[in-house]
């Protein structure tokens, strides 16, 4: 009886790590979804950690990727806002000043309030060119914010990665078209 | 050899010292007094403008939920300060002129983004199709019906972005002084619902009119639906009914349900039924499926592929007509027959731009042959910003004419500053060129004409290598001009042979000297050409001794701004044995559409000065070449605004 008890418990423990691990391959992208996207970026590194970043990755079609993708831009560029805020509220001089709020409007009128819902819309409606275009356009945005500062910016290591996250996604974007 | 087509930088002649005298006397006085107190008006208008946005925005800072909920989607509570600077406008509600107060900081201390009202406002066109307010994209369904010419477009009503498409319609008499009418389709059925997606109409032989439009259902799946007019006898065609049996049309196995949009125009054929077109894609291959149906409600697909092009991507909005090989008239979609070529288009997706090629269609087998088996995907129409176009047949006019989208250039964010975005083409007639016989000619409909003004003439003018004329002219920003340009035979014949290879958006535009060129037109510049878009030929002699000709549009100077892409566009254009080079530039604010050789080649540009705008914006004519000397003879027409208003019953 124990014997069987033991054997049965055995079965039944190779069983769910045999299943489990079935279930891990037939329903994950088994890292290469991702990976072939990715090398497909101009940035490997910064692609794979934001994919992975979200366990929905991890199912996720090249449509799905790419939204994940805007997701961080999303993150990212609110992220820079709220930075934004922060330096306006340490009293800078006039000159950044007038930057930062140029920024603020860049980063809300243009990436959060337009380029990143339509990127969004478009994927999930099945029109992507209109992503491409979004994503784009929020790498844009960053630039010229940084760009606004003359050289003498507080946001670069934001505006550098909402640039590399937009530029990202919109090769993502791509691979749809 | 060497030396033969020096290509070092050399910026364009600049400043005073080499611009000529004026042809004409200069302009009166009492005009200059009259741009100087509009000017000093616009400056109280901003004035007032960015107060007002100053007093709005000091509620918004006591009212910023907007924001706090925005940033507390994203990132931890633990962050709440208050975006003061920002003024919460949500992409529902159109950021339009007089909303653009709240970016009274921008417009005061902006770096990066120079806009101000009132050149925001100058961007706006004045005979070109827009909407009064939001986004816009393809044209739809165009058609004549009963006196009237019909125009749908893909339209977002809540904003100056792309989403939420639905339908807009505006009618006209002559294509160009559109009536504004209301939304004809709105996305209201589990088949539509996320959007009303681009169509086509076909006008039945017995009076009726079918539409077939692609609808994005509740689950994003792209399918083909079928509407018609609530009532043939309203010439206006105000309401429309969805076909009950909706959607006519799913996506066939094998295809992606994303990939199966934009059907065309039907046509009728001899075995009694009507077939249409819709492009897609399998893999990277882009496609185009035939069906056929008797009665636009239960079709059946043909087999095979219309045509197929590997590595192009998805295919949109695909146009398929017949055209003349010899009569100078269009032809009904459905004409077929040995007199007969037919034109195969399709937008692509992955580059935006909208390609063409001219081959033989046997309705029989459903094949259709390009005349030239190397031409890939095609020739583009349009060498500048045109995209998603449409043909429809005019039978009033029996003539064919093409609709093209032109979208912005500018940022999304200065797109939802003006509060609007994308303009319509002016319609063209389309006609196969019977010279070359490899290409098409599209020239903007004769009706465009009725707008002109008072038209100004240059006979001749000669403008030496690296010189600019100014063309003294009212005012440059609504105009008409015809030009035409010869170049000193004996700098043709002197020049030597090159094997540079030439292409206008690898060249480094009109500061690209070359023996024959460039020469043309310094559109919407400033007195200082500080701003200046170059319009121009360049004629490169190849080591045949042939010469080939290319036409550009040079945006790279066109605006102080930053935010604006400064491409340069443009393409071969195939030039005969003594022609002489010719161009048609139709300018209206922001939009600058050129037509070369008869329309052979066209350039369609978007332009955004900042100072080169109402009464400081200037004509030059200017040579850049280091050889010939080019004589130039011009017309120029100022034109009238289309006023182009919703539809008010009589």
């Amino acid at each position: 009886m124990r014997t069987l008890v033991f054997i049965v418990l055995v079965y039944v423990v190779f069983q769910i790590i045999f299943l489990s691990s079935q279930c891990a391959r037939l329903s994950s992208n088994d890292d290469n979804l991702i990976e072939q996207t990715c090398k497909q970026t101009p940035n490997y590194s910064l692609c794979i950690s934001s994919l992975k970043s979200d366990p929905k990755s991890a199912t996720a079609d090249v449509t799905g990727l790419a939204l994940i993708m805007v997701n961080v831009l999303n993150t990212t560029a609110t992220r820079t806002l709220i930075h934004i805020n922060s330096f306006l509220h340490h009293i800078p001089s006039p000159k950044i000043k007038k930057a930062l709020l140029s920024c603020a409007n860049m980063y809300y009128n243009g990436i959060i309030t337009a380029d990143v819902p339509v990127s969004i819309e478009a994927l999930t409606k099945g029109d992507p060119k209109f992503a491409d275009d979004s994503t784009l356009d929020a790498a844009k945005e960053a630039t010229l914010c940084e760009e606004g500062f003359s050289g003498n910016s507080p946001l670069t290591v934001d505006n550098t990665n909402v640039n590399n996250v937009a530029r990202v996604t919109e090769a993502i974007v791509k691979l749809l078209l | 050899m060497e030396d033969t087509l020096p290509c070092s930088y050399s910026p364009l002649p600049n400043g005073p010292p080499t611009i000529e005298g004026p042809l004409d006397k200069r302009r009166p006085r009492t005009k200059a007094t009259l741009i100087i107190f509009s000017g000093l008006l616009l400056l109280l208008a901003s004035f007032l403008a960015i107060t007002i946005g100053v007093h709005r925005n000091s509620h918004n800072v006591h009212a910023n939920e907007n924001d706090e909920a925005l940033l507390a989607t994203s990132e931890p509570p633990s962050v709440s300060i208050p975006l003061e600077p920002v003024h919460p406008v949500s992409r529902g509600v159109s950021a339009g002129v007089s909303e653009k107060s709240n970016l009274a900081f921008a417009d005061h201390n902006a770096i990066s983004y120079p806009w101000n009202n009132s050149m925001l406002s100058w961007q706006r066109t004045s005979f070109h199709f827009q909407p009064e307010k939001n986004w816009m994209n393809d044209p739809n369904g165009p058609m004549f019906y009963k006196g009237w010419y019909h125009f749908f477009y893909q339209y977002n009503p809540n904003g100056a972005v792309w989403g939420d498409i639905v339908w807009g319609h505006a009618v006209s008499t002559d294509l160009i002084h559109w009536l504004h009418l209301p939304l004809a389709m709105v996305a209201d059925q589990w088949y539509d619902i996320n959007g009303v997606w681009t169509g086509s109409a076909t006008v039945l032989p017995n009076g009726e009119v079918v539409m077939l439009y692609t609808g994005s259902t509740n689950e994003s799946v792209q399918v083909q639906n079928l509407a018609y007019p609530a009532n043939l006898s309203d010439p206006l065609l105000i309401d429309w009914v969805k076909y009950s049996d909706n959607p006519v049309l799913l996506p066939p196995p094998g295809i992606n349900k994303n990939d199966f949009r934009d059907p065309t125009t039907a046509w009728y054929t001899s075995d009694g039924k009507w077939k249409f077109a819709i492009g897609s894609r399998v893999n990277t291959t882009g496609i185009t499926l035939v069906y056929h149906t008797k009665d636009f409600k239960s079709y059946e697909r043909l087999d095979g592929l219309l045509h197929s092009v590997p590595g192009t991507g998805m295919w949109e909005c695909v146009d398929f007509y017949p055209v003349s090989k010899t009569a100078g008239k269009g032809l009904d979609t459905s004409v077929t027959g040995p007199g007969v070529k037919h034109v195969m288009k399709t937008s692509l997706d992955n580059d935006r731009q909208d390609y063409y090629a001219l081959g033989i269609y046997d309705e029989k087998t459903d094949t259709w042959v390009p005349d030239n088996p190397n031409i890939g995907i095609g020739i583009r129409y349009d060498y500048g910003i045109f995209y998603a176009s449409k043909t429809f047949y005019d039978e009033q006019k029996e003539r064919r004419v093409l609709w093209g989208w032109i979208g912005e250039s500018d940022s999304e964010f200065a797109d939802m500053k003006k509060g609007w975005a994308s303009v319509q083409g002016i319609p063209r007639t389309v006609l196969l060129d019977t010279k070359t016989g490899s290409n098409l000619l599209q020239w903007p409909v004769e009706e465009v004409d009725s707008l002109r003004l008072s038209g100004k003439e240059f006979d001749k003018v000669e403008v030496k290598a690296g010189s600019v004329v100014p063309l003294d002219i009212v005012s440059a920003t609504q105009l008409d001009i015809v030009a035409e340009f010869e170049l000193d035979k004996e700098a043709l014949e002197r020049t030597a042979q090159s094997n540079v290879e030439f292409s206008c958006g690898n060249s480094q535009g009109a500061a690209q000297r070359g023996a024959l060129g460039p020469f043309g037109l310094l559109i919407l510049a400033d007195e200082s050409l500080s701003e200046q878009t170059p319009v121009y030929f360049y004629i490169a002699k190849g080591t045949d001794g042939n010469l080939t000709t290319f036409f550009c549009v040079d945006q790279s100077r066109s605006s102080e701004a930053t935010d604006v892409n400064k491409q340069i566009h443009g393409g071969y254009v195939p030039v005969l044995k003594d022609e002489k080079l010719s161009v048609r530039l139709l300018v209206d604010h922001s939009i600058v559409e050129s037509f070369v050789q008869g329309g052979r080649t066209c350039i369609t540009s978007r332009v955004y000065p900042t100072k080169a705008i109402y009464g400081a914006a200037r004509l030059f004519l200017f040579n850049n070449a280091t050889e010939a000397t080019v004589t130039s003879s011009l017309k120029i027409w100022q034109m009238n605004s289309a006023f182009i208003h919703p539809f008010r019953a009589k």
